[in-house]
């Protein structure tokens, strides 16, 4: 398992998580790059089935950011988006997946350091966890 | 075999008339992806046609098959009234194991296309369904799947979310159900043998039956499909749809619809055919129909805090559950856009709870506390459609 290297999407909201994600590169701050960022517009965004695609599709971890509660650039987006994400995250758990796969965070566009954080937890996380449980499936 | 030629003659006419139907032998298994509906599912049905008498190249062959379903879908066959005496002037049914006595031997006897129409209910659980399936797609030149769950795996598939598979189901049906259990105590049996072995060897030979899969699938994902019917059951104006273009294929030499269609869906939201009207309530709990001592009849379920699907299951049943004080339950699949009907679903379910004044200080775990008034949301949101699901079937981390 040691040389498991996850494949991670995450999706970052264009008005917070991406421009922070922006600012953690132009600090050339260090993060595994395991990790595939897709930008929407909001957390709101990102479709419950867009993040099963992304598991049917062998992601072994899912990442969704957004901007901070009562932050969100369309108002209640991210208000929203936690709800469904809570949902899914159920699902996925009655599907059999590790609900740790999945997860929420805030990042602002200011918090490079956050993102990068996040990012590098997130690895450490599904690198614990294996690799998906459809991957394993398949092979 | 001149009544065969004669068929196929019709065939190769609509053929060129327009893109009917024509199945590849053998095709490999694909989803195909519905279309949109030919059928407005408002268009006049023509009642009984008295004195039809047989089409002009002689009866068609006529077969009905079902696969793993509860039989409900054979039964809304004859909700066509007085129009299935149509189907006896039209065809000759040679398979319909509820109703008439063509054996598998039968069809295995025809020439391949020899049957013009072939519909099958159920979902492909077992080898049985799936040989059945597929001999069945052979010998037909049209091939309809009838029915949630030849169309989306319907309940069978929820067996798909069992994550031992067909093991533990049978081990929990013949050892743990309270019948079983006290059988087994009582008799002194041992499980292996009460358990259905797939081979026997008998005295008077090999006895064999079929073998339960861990995963149950849709029609289309076994076979090659050329139309299909949602509906737990259909409808009898969808049946009626089906039997007009046949008649008018049959007897006229009318063009077919084209392959894929779905027949009696309408391009939008269960909610567009609904009566009810929605105040956009926000909600805290969720409850069952019974649950409600005084269902308002003319507001949304939804504002109401009955969890229903309509809002991202497509339209064409003429919502007769809403109107009955019953939320939709998505047997009709989803909306043609959307290929996930349960995410689609709770999506917007999702956004009807209320964003509360300490919203921004609360956290993710809070939000699962909040979301947790929803029992078993896999299989409600999915109650119908798991295997078009995107996952598909239960998964086990760390397994091999």
């Amino acid at each position: 398992m040691a040389d498991f290297e996850p494949k991670i999407v995450a999706f970052c909201c264009n008005w917070c998580s991406y421009a922070g994600a922006d600012g953690a590169g132009v600090a050339r701050m260090q993060m595994p790059t395991n990790f595939r960022v897709i930008r929407t517009m909001c957390s709101a965004r990102v479709d419950p089935e867009h993040v099963l695609r992304a598991f049917s599709k062998g992601a072994d971890g899912v990442l969704i950011l957004g901007c901070h509660p009562a932050d969100c650039h369309y108002i209640g987006g991210n208000y929203r988006a936690r709800r469904r994400i809570a949902l899914l995250r159920m699902i996925l758990d009655q599907y059999g997946f590790d609900p740790k796969r999945m997860k929420l965070e805030w990042v602002s566009a200011s918090e490079g350091e956050k993102f990068q954080k996040t990012v590098t937890e997130f690895v450490d996380t599904i690198k614990a966890l294996g690799p998906s449980p459809v991957r394993s499936k398949e092979a | 075999m001149g009544f065969i030629e004669k068929v196929k003659g019709i065939f190769k006419r609509s053929d060129k008339a327009e893109a009917a139907p024509a199945p590849a032998k053998e095709a490999p298994a694909k989803e195909a992806v519905a279309k949109a509906a030919e059928f407005p599912a408002d268009s006049p049905i023509d009642g009984y046609v008295p004195g039809l008498g047989a089409p002009p190249g002689g009866k068609i062959n006529l077969a009905i098959y079902w696969a793993a379903a509860c039989g409900g879908c054979d039964v809304s066959l004859l909700d066509t009234d007085e129009k299935i005496l149509n189907v006896s002037d039209m065809s000759n049914i040679v398979m319909w194991p509820i109703a008439v006595d063509g054996k598998e031997k039968d069809i295995e006897a025809m020439e391949d296309g020899e049957i013009t129409v072939a519909i099958i209910n159920g979902a492909i659980r077992n080898s049985e369904n799936e040989h059945m399936a597929k001999l069945l797609r052979k010998k037909s030149q049209i091939l309809v799947s009838y029915g949630a769950c030849a169309c989306l795996g319907g309940s069978p598939a929820l067996a798909n979310l069992v994550p031992g598979g067909h093991k533990e189901i049978k081990d929990h049906v013949y050892s743990k159900v309270p019948s079983s259990a006290n059988f087994l105590a009582d008799s002194g049996k041992k499980i292996e043998d009460v358990m259905p072995r797939p081979v026997y060897e008998a005295p008077e030979g090999t006895l064999t039956l079929p073998v339960l899969y861990d995963t149950v699938k849709t029609l289309d994902q076994t076979v090659d499909v050329d139309y299909y019917i949602p509906g737990c059951p259909p409808t009898q104006k969808s049946i009626a749809q089906l039997l007009n273009a046949l008649v008018g294929f049959v007897y006229k030499g009318e063009a077919l619809p084209p392959k894929g269609t779905v027949i009696g869906v309408l391009a939008k939201s269960l909610c567009e055919e609904c009566h009810r009207h929605k105040e956009n309530r926000r909600i805290t709990n969720v409850y069952e129909p019974h649950e409600v001592m005084n269902v308002d009849h003319d507001l949304c379920l939804l504002d109401q805090g009955i969890l229903c699907l309509g809002a991202g299951t497509i339209a064409g049943c003429g919502a007769p559950c809403t109107k009955a004080d019953q939320p939709c339950r998505g047997c009709y699949g989803p909306t043609q856009p959307v290929s996930e009907q349960g995410a689609s679903i709770f999506t917007a379910i999702a956004s009807l709870f209320p964003v509360q004044a300490n919203d921004a200080t609360m956290d993710e775990d809070d939000m699962d506390e909040i979301m947790s008034v929803i029992n078993d949301p896999l299989g409600y949101f999915y109650a119908f459609s798991m295997s078009k699901s995107l996952i598909k079937r239960a998964v086990k981390e760390g397994g091999q």
